[in-house]
């Protein structure tokens, strides 16, 4: 009797144990409750030990090739590039930053995404506003807010953005007699494509339908995101404005709907459109996968709402922060320090990768302003380091991703659906409205 | 010559048959076409419709860029420690469901039976949460443990031990042979064909599983195929040969072991008493 | 048949019940659980405590990083969600068109292929089986390439027979037929060869049987077949019920439950609403409102199941008499 007894209460201690071990005490799942940690720049810890990194695609490779010269330059550290893949790293990131735990010591994160992350999970990274003073005026004011909360504190560094331009195939716009000077504004772009329509059968650009980045980029370029002061502001007369070239650019039968990052490529290879509104980054795709195009593109600035207006915006670039999880944070910012502060590596990141700096004096660099041999001889790093400059900062709040499939759902409703702008607007606000319990701006 | 009914009959039924196969098939074909071009070539227009001259180009780029005999070794070791183990657990908790009465045991069903409604993803973050308080973040143990216990295997070892008749483990009991040795010695040889059926079946599941692995393996030498597959899309570059190619060879071993084993997947699914 | 209820009588005799207790007997009791115990274990630590967490967390809210409790704030949030609604409304139109069009193929294949004559029935069956051991990443890949608009595979194949392209995955109707068109790809043929087994249980001296009454094929079909194979074409469709009010992977994949939430169903709404928006909270309402579907549904299902499985006992023991002979 007292065998079985035993048995059994030891059975229930094993997996009692067990079970608490499991759940270490954490009963509801929640986020860390713990302040940010920082990192203090008097007491610099000792720059030595194992530094892990989760990155992706390109990104990945740039660190990757960085990590000797740094692991030269101090011995007795390590310098661990993980690839985790762009199309779950976010999966990866959100569950370690929601459970507090198996995150690496640093993080890639694009703006918005951070401006999320930061919105909700403020204690997730570590404060760097200390060290990282030093640095702000040398980096990309837009850049530098998607890295701040709203009231400045630093939670990670930038490393590249995606100024944004008008991508164009001079020879189409040769061919259908449209002078690309004449380009100005919305309306001269959208009078343009009727013109190219006409003398070539070309369309005037992609949109994806199911998450397109050209409404976004107009909204910025008139200075606003989603929010305005934490509120909604997705029906501004601005937006309406944005909103309307779209649908115009959808009647007049210019757009060639395709989904996808492939889809876009191909059919920009094709030459099925004349033109890409996007990000300089798009620079390596063209001069990557389109070698036979050579000297048939250039770039412009994007068409701006008001002559003289703003004639660009910001899509893509990512940042580097340093997870609150991190046991090596001094290290950590040594590397960020030494890969994204640094003109010389920021520029050589450039050259491989292809991957903008957000760093400016690395934009000053004779490589970004010389001539291209792809743009026939055109210097367009130039045109978007210049561009660079003028990029707006705007106000992404930890429920961008919530107000963006929303705003995606507007789109397509009056691109395809041909719903009108104001109407779809206002009723995307609502539905944001309510979805964050926020208010609207209107 | 006319044809008589019977020729008809098996005229349509070879129609059914080329028309169902063509369509299950036509896209493994792709496969193969677009895993022998280069990413160029895929994208031109029209796509190419022929295999291409590129396989070893693309085989040494995807050994070179994911390590793709590794990966395929951990998938292989992660994917046969976990149908061994869930095997185990599954013939034991369907033959302990099937032939004894204890407390708990309803609830233990109801349990399992909720595992099956409950959708995964939710499950997600609780579930990393444990892994991460047990120190088991990048390692196997946590992609194989905390789904050993698999209800759709439960299920079917317990039909099939129902199956199994209570005269025989009472002879044996007679005969003092012990529960655990009547267990192994003369219930289990019995129900092959559904442990091999299940044996499949989990092989596949875990072969092919992606988001648990991922979210838990975070160096590149652990990464089980899908998951190192996965890093070749990258956000503005997608390496599709690649990509292709290394799924259309990852999917070959599920390919050999159902064509290998199809008799007893089968019949094992429904409850041994089919000869296939 | 992996789906059965057990009638409590099955195992009298064997096992002592309950809390009675018997001489010598002592060990026999840590053996009931020495096996089932394991899998217990394994259930209790690794599901059960995740699905008490995501209950709790599916009655608070969590923005900015502090949970607080809500009650039923996130439920009430869910009825006046009208993506959450388009959610079930599609998983509806899946239920009704897609599930009864796969049984219905899968049925047809398993028959044809059941037919004494044919030959290399091993390699019909894996060309029918593969679809469904395809790796989710080659899944994608081939289907966005296929069903692409403008010289995807499709529409070049439509367009030697005149048809002008179709935009398979943009458009809201052609992105549902698509989504289907792709599950019943990838599902027909595992169900097939299920049900093909469950064909070959049958006795051949049935349909000789039927053949002397002078049934043809249909009245065989109906009067032999169906009713003998009523039990697996219920296990299909019970598990091809779960597998669409739990769909994902095959609209996360195809088109991210666009355009305009035309393919959203609820578990790729509540992982969107999870990890991209990060409102666990919220998405855990939606699991919730999920398994609660699933489980009425279920036992509506074996509800009816539960009465078939006489039949299906009574075809058993009818077997075994004639194999006895």
């Amino acid at each position: 009797m007292s065998m079985r007894t035993s048995r059994r209460s030891a059975l229930l201690a094993g997996f009692a144990a067990l079970a608490v071990a499991a759940t270490g005490g954490c009963a509801t799942g929640g986020g860390k409750k713990a302040p940010a940690p920082t990192i203090s720049s008097g007491a610099q810890a000792q720059v030595s030990g194992t530094v892990t990194i989760w990155s992706w695609d390109v990104a990945a490779k740039a660190l990757k090739r960085l990590a000797p010269e740094f692991e030269a330059k101090h011995p007795g550290t390590k310098i661990d590039v993980v690839d985790i893949g762009y199309d779950n790293a976010y999966d990866k990131i959100t569950v370690g930053l929601k459970s507090g735990s198996g995150l690496p010591d640093i993080l890639q994160v694009e703006g918005p995404k951070m401006q999320s992350y930061i919105g909700t999970f403020p204690n997730g990274f570590y404060d760097l506003s200390t060290l990282a003073a030093q640095y702000k005026s040398q980096f990309n004011a837009a850049a530098w807010r998607t890295g701040s909360d709203d009231k400045g504190k630093v939670l990670a560094l930038p490393w590249d953005i995606g100024p944004c331009g008008l991508f164009y195939r001079t020879d189409i716009f040769q061919q259908a007699g449209v002078d690309p000077a004449s380009i100005k504004t919305w309306d001269d772009y959208v009078a343009a494509g009727v013109q190219i329509k006409e003398k070539t059968g070309k369309k005037l650009l992609v949109v994806d339908p199911t998450g397109d980045s050209t409404f976004g980029m107009m909204l910025q370029q008139e200075g606003q995101g989603y929010f305005k002061d934490g509120k909604v502001a997705v029906n501004t007369p601005e937006a309406v404005k944005a909103m309307t070239v779209m649908k115009q650019l959808s009647d007049k039968g210019l757009v060639d709907y395709e989904k996808g990052w492939d889809a876009l490529v191909a059919a920009t290879k094709d030459g099925k459109v004349a033109t890409t509104p996007t990000a300089a980054w798009w620079s390596g795709t063209l001069t990557d996968e389109m070698k036979e195009l050579q000297g048939k593109f250039s770039a412009m600035p994007l068409p701006a709402f008001t002559p003289g207006g703003i004639r660009t915006a910001n899509n893509g670039g990512s940042l580097l922060s340093i997870s609150a999880q991190s046991k090596n944070s001094a290290t950590a910012w040594a590397f960020m320090q030494f890969a994204l502060a640094d003109s010389a590596n920021q520029v050589s990141m450039l050259k491989n990768e292809g991957i903008f700096p957000a760093f400016d004096p690395a934009l000053s660099d004779p490589y970004v302003t010389a001539p291209q041999d792809y743009y026939g001889g055109q210097t367009v790093f130039k045109t978007f380091a210049d561009l660079a400059k003028d990029i707006q900062p705007v106000e992404y709040t930890g429920d961008y991703s919530k107000a963006g499939d929303l705003i995606n759902d507007a789109t397509t409703g009056v691109m395809q659906g041909g719903k009108d702008p104001k109407a779809a607007l206002d009723s995307a606000a609502q539905q944001i409205a309510s979805a964050t319990g926020r208010q609207t701006v209107s | 010559m006319t044809l008589n009914p019977h020729a008809l009959r098996r005229l349509v039924v070879f129609a059914v048959l080329a028309v169902g196969a063509f369509i299950s098939v036509v896209p493994f074909y792709w496969m193969i076409v677009a895993a022998t071009h280069s990413n160029d070539e895929l994208f031109h227009s029209p796509p190419p419709f022929v295999p291409g001259g590129h396989l070893i180009t693309n085989l040494k780029a995807l050994e070179e860029s994911i390590g793709f005999t590794r990966v395929m070794v951990n998938s292989l070791a992660v994917a046969v420690i976990y149908t061994l183990g869930s095997g185990l657990i599954s013939a034991m908790a369907g033959y302990g469901l099937a032939k004894y009465r204890f407390r708990g045991r309803g609830l233990l069903l109801g349990l399992v039976l909720t595992t099956m409604m409950v959708p995964f993803q939710v499950l997600l973050v609780p579930l990393f949460q444990m892994m991460s308080n047990l120190g088991w973040v990048n390692s196997y143990q946590a992609v194989i443990v905390p789904f050993l216990a698999n209800s759709f295997g439960i299920f079917l070892m317990r039909q099939a031990f129902l199956d199994f008749p209570d005269e025989l483990i009472e002879s044996a009991r007679i005969d003092g042979s012990g529960d655990i040795r009547t267990f192994y010695r003369i219930v289990l040889p019995v129900v092959k064909p559904q442990l091999g059926a299940l044996a499949i079946f989990t092989f596949m599941s875990q072969w092919n599983a992606f988001l648990w692995p991922l979210l838990m393996l975070n160096s590149e030498d652990k990464y089980t195929a899908p998951v190192a597959l996965y890093t070749l899309v990258g956000g503005t570059h997608v390496d599709y040969s690649g990509l292709i190619l290394g799924s259309f060879l990852a999917t070959l071993p599920l390919m050999a072991i159902f064509f290998i084993f199809q008799k007893q997947f089968v019949s094992g699914l429904l409850g041994g008493a089919v000869k296939g | 048949m992996a789906v059965e209820t057990v009638p409590p009588t099955a195992n009298a005799g064997l096992a002592p019940q309950g809390r009675v207790r018997r001489r010598g007997r002592k060990s026999f009791r840590v053996v009931h659980w020495a096996f089932a115990g394991p899998a217990a274990a394994l259930f209790v630590v690794f599901f059960a405590y995740p699905l008490c967490a995501s209950f709790y967390q599916s009655f608070t809210n969590d923005s900015g990083g502090v949970q607080t409790w809500a009650g039923l704030a996130q439920y009430r949030r869910m009825l006046d969600d009208p993506i959450f609604w388009k959610s079930l409304y599609n998983t509806g139109l899946l239920l009704v068109f897609q599930v009864p069009l796969m049984i219905g193929l899968a049925l047809v294949l398993a028959s044809v292929l059941n037919n004494s004559w044919l030959r290399f029935k091993g390699t019909w069956r894996i060309a029918f089986f593969l679809p469904s051991i395809t790796m989710l990443v080659a899944y994608a890949v081939v289907f966005r390439v296929l069903l692409k608009t403008d010289g995807g595979m499709m529409n070049q194949v439509l367009g030697w027979f005149g048809v002008s392209p179709v935009d398979w995955l943009n458009n809201p109707v052609w992105a549902r037929v698509s989504l289907i068109g792709t599950i019943t790809w990838r599902w027909t043929g595992y169900n097939a060869v299920i049900l093909l087994a469950g064909l070959q249980a049958i006795p051949r001296e049935q349909y000789e049987a039927a053949a002397i009454d002078g049934a043809g094929p249909w009245t065989t079909f109906r009067k032999v077949v169906v009713p003998q194979l009523r039990p697996v074409i219920l296990f299909c469709s019970i598990t091809s019920t779960i597998g669409t009010l739990q769909l994902f992977d095959e609209n996360f994949v195809l088109t991210k439950g666009g355009p305009d939430n035309a393919t959203m169903t609820p578990v790729l709404y509540l992982y969107k609403v999870g990890f991209d928006q990060m409102d666990f909270s919220y998405a855990s309402a939606i699991a919730w409102a999920v398994v609660l579907i699933i489980g009425v549904l279920s036992v509506i299902q074996f509800r009816f199941f539960g009465s078939s499985e006489r039949t299906a006992k009574d075809a058993r023991a009818t077997r075994s008499e004639r194999g006895g002979k």
